[in-house]
């Protein structure tokens, strides 16, 4: 059995913070936490480290340099971290646990199950959960080696339950016998005599509306959009399609979105006419009309923005617990959101 | 009442000359490369297991004609537009045809503006392809630098549906393997129920077709099966490979199919509805919606099968009728594809649905020996972008369950 074993600078003895932007390295052997994982009874052959801030930074070519070397070396296994609490640690772990298990490896990663690596991991790598810090390192090391064991071996892993990893809230594809024609006309011959079912279950997160603001006059209003709105020429390079960023662009000092300064990158609609007057994909004009007028309390002097076409619906949620979080702890009272 | 009769080919291979069908035998022979709008067509047949992908795939056609009169098959685009398809329909079995062409290479399309539709005749992503099973006749075509898209597409769609038509009537005076008979049945007291076929127009490479004409702003009809089965719905929307509906759908609905099988003996099969999904506002989605209702309950259905065209905002049009549907007292079920973190949309009254697959799954990584129609790509391919494995319509066998 061949392991590989991803650690950030600091577990891998690389130096703390003044190593965050260390380029990606292979190193021989277990280190830091991997000598925990032999002592489990799992052989660490290969160790493979990166800088947080590098990886966050240039996570293209971070991320391919990794894969590369997963690639030269064809481990049974790979494990990453575990990140505990570390969000910039735990969001590698969990970009290249991803791409590594959608290439076909077989990945253990772990970290506390509020950390952003968990919705990066998008499912594809079994996530162990831990505690906020390093004092849980022992109790997580011997489960992370036994599933990595017994993946590599090709055993059957249990249901999150059973073997203590976190639900990956995936749906995965089977190809079953019966066509989805003629499972539909069954379920509804069934729904005919009394009896409904249903293969899909109802989406879990619907969200009660908030409250209606009390005095928009005093309120901070927001403007958020996923019509993929940016500066012209996208110099921050916002995906057309399945996005996985969201982007802030200041407003200050900017009456209106015209069409010299901003565009639509957005792959999911014909742009040709939102591009000849931007203000049609984010009302900034109308906005700045109405704080001249009084009308609301102010803007909130950034736009966020993303490509709303593609975009898984987990990442999309995600994407609007972040802009929530930020929006609130800024006081803002109300977003205008405009969709395409 | 339709017949159709199937002829089984055993073995296809490339020929010059007038196409024939002898024995099992079938010869493809010279092919047209169309009109001045088409640069180039290249053929060439690809047998499942071949380690070959198909990459740029815009449809798939099953080889059919009229058996009465062959010159009506496909109308409005190969056929006159007004011709009534007949009764007998003749049919090639063990081949499809595969158009393909390279939008962006031609300079019509922008990079990511149309994500890729692949067919691999091997590797793990054959298993999703719903035609695995069959030879694949490919038509490579390169059109004409500079034409308009819409024209260039029509051109394309126009030799594909001929050539479809071509083969299929070389089994014209022959003895078919089997003929299928689909007419109406006593209804008595079994539940009526009809079939809401959804399909996106949104202009060129993004229209289904009626008659050769784009569905576009067309509101929602009672479209008989002798149209459907006959070539009357022809596919031309060329995002989203995995959800669309190639033409093979219609030709040979699963759905439909099913509903005519247990016509009769189980339930009284009403109709089928061809309605329009990806409308751009609420309200338009809403009067969709309405009508489809009014269509429903003008032909009597007390139960109603919806499908979903594509991803997106189509499964807003989705929800919406089965509410409206619901609302008006006519039970519902919905063919929907997934995503990572559940589906697109969803009303309370769905509570009736059938997963085709989460479109974000990734198919492993494979490398084929050969790629036609584009460059291969590396590593894994989602599901999506697999033509027809998610097909709304119920033609396919992907499910998403939990992991």
């Amino acid at each position: 059995m061949k392991v590989v074993h991803y650690l950030n600078q600091f577990f891998a003895g690389l130096g703390a913070e003044e190593a965050a932007r260390h380029e990606p390295i292979r190193l021989e052997g277990p280190q830091g936490p991997g000598k925990g994982l032999v002592a489990a009874g799992l052989q660490v052959d290969i160790t493979l480290a990166c800088g947080d801030d590098y990886f966050g930074e240039h996570e293209t070519e971070a991320l391919g340099w990794l894969l590369d070397r997963l690639s030269d070396e064809a481990p049974d296994v790979l494990i990453c971290g575990p990140a505990f609490g570390s969000g910039r640690y735990g969001y590698a772990c969990g970009v290249l646990g991803r791409e590594a298990a959608r290439r076909g490896y077989a990945v253990v990663t772990a970290m506390t199950q509020d950390n952003p690596g968990v919705i990066a991991a998008e499912g594809a790598a079994y996530i162990v959960p831990t505690t906020s810090n390093v004092a849980g390192m022992r109790a997580a090391l011997p489960t992370i080696a036994d599933l990595a064991t017994r993946l590599a071996n090709g055993e059957t892993i249990g249901s999150p339950e059973e073997e203590g990893y976190l639900p990956r809230g995936l749906r995965r594809n089977e190809i079953v016998e019966r066509t989805a024609a003629a499972r539909a006309v069954e379920l509804l011959l069934a729904k005919i005599g009394g009896e409904t079912r249903t293969e899909v279950a109802p989406s879990a997160g619907r969200v009660t509306p908030a409250p209606k603001v009390a005095d928009i006059s005093a309120a901070t209003i927001a403007l958020v959009t996923e019509s993929g709105c940016v500066p012209l020429g996208n110099p921050d390079r916002l995906p057309t399609r399945h996005s996985n960023v969201w982007l802030r662009y200041r407003l200050d000092g900017v009456g209106s979105l015209g069409s010299d300064g901003y565009e639509s990158v957005h792959a999911g609609f014909d742009t040709t006419a939102a591009n000849v007057d931007p203000n049609r994909l984010v009302p900034l004009d109308a906005m700045r009309e109405l704080e001249r007028e009084n009308a609301v309390g102010g803007l909130y002097e950034e736009l966020f923005t993303t490509s709303g076409v593609d975009t898984p619906v987990a990442v999309a949620a995600t994407f609007g617990c972040e802009m929530a979080e930020v929006l609130v702890s800024a006081g803002v009272r109300a977003v205008i959101l405009t969709g395409t | 009442m339709i017949e159709i009769a199937a002829f089984r080919i055993e073995e296809a291979l490339l020929g010059q000359g007038l196409p024939s069908f002898a024995d099992g035998k079938l010869v493809v022979g010279d092919i047209a490369a169309g009109d001045e709008t088409l640069r180039e067509m290249r053929a060439r047949i690809v047998a499942p297991g071949e380690a070959v992908r198909i990459e740029n795939a815009l449809d798939v056609v099953l080889p059919t004609c009229d058996a009465a009169d062959p010159g009506v098959s496909f109308p409005g685009v190969v056929g006159p537009h007004g011709a009534a398809v007949g009764e007998r329909l003749n049919r090639l079995e063990g081949l499809v045809v595969v158009p393909v062409c390279d939008w962006l290479a031609a300079g019509y399309a922008q990079a990511e503006e149309f994500p890729g539709s692949y067919i691999d005749r091997d590797g793990p992503g054959a298993a999703l392809d719903p035609w695995r099973s069959e030879s694949m006749l490919v038509l490579e075509f390169i059109p004409v630098p500079g034409t308009p898209a819409g024209e260039a597409d029509a051109s394309i769609r126009k030799v594909t549906l001929g050539v479809a038509r071509d083969l299929a009537a070389t089994t014209l005076g022959k003895q078919a393997d089997r003929v299928e008979v689909f007419g109406p049945t006593p209804a008595g007291a079994l539940p009526r129920v009809c079939a809401i076929l959804q399909a996106g127009s949104e202009g060129p490479l993004l229209d289904t077709y009626l008659r050769g004409r784009p569905l576009l702003d067309q509101a929602p009809l009672v479209l008989p099966i002798e149209d459907l089965f006959g070539g009357a719905v022809t596919a031309g929307a060329y995002d989203w490979a995995g959800m669309r509906n190639p033409t093979a759908c219609y030709q040979s609905s699963a759905l439909i199919r099913e509903l005519l099988a247990r016509d009769g003996r189980e339930l009284s099969f009403a109709g089928a509805i061809l309605t329009l999904g990806y409308l751009d506002g609420a309200e338009a989605k809403r009067e969709m919606a309405a009508h489809n209702v009014e269509l429903a309950v003008s032909l009597r259905a007390q139960a109603a099968v919806c499908t979903t065209f594509e991803s997106g905002n189509s499964h807003t049009d989705t929800m919406l009728t089965v509410q409206a549907l619901e609302r008006a007292g006519v039970r519902t079920v919905a063919l929907v594809a997934e995503t990572n973190g559940g589906l697109t949309d969803h009303v309370p009254e769905a509570d009736c649905l059938v997963s085709t697959g989460n479109e974000d799954e990734s198919v492993a990584a494979w490398t084929p020996d050969e790629t036609i129609g584009g460059a291969a790509p590396l590593g894994p391919i989602p599901a999506a972008l697999h033509l027809g494995a998610l097909t709304q319509m119920g033609d396919a066998r992907l499910q998403a369950v939990p992991a």
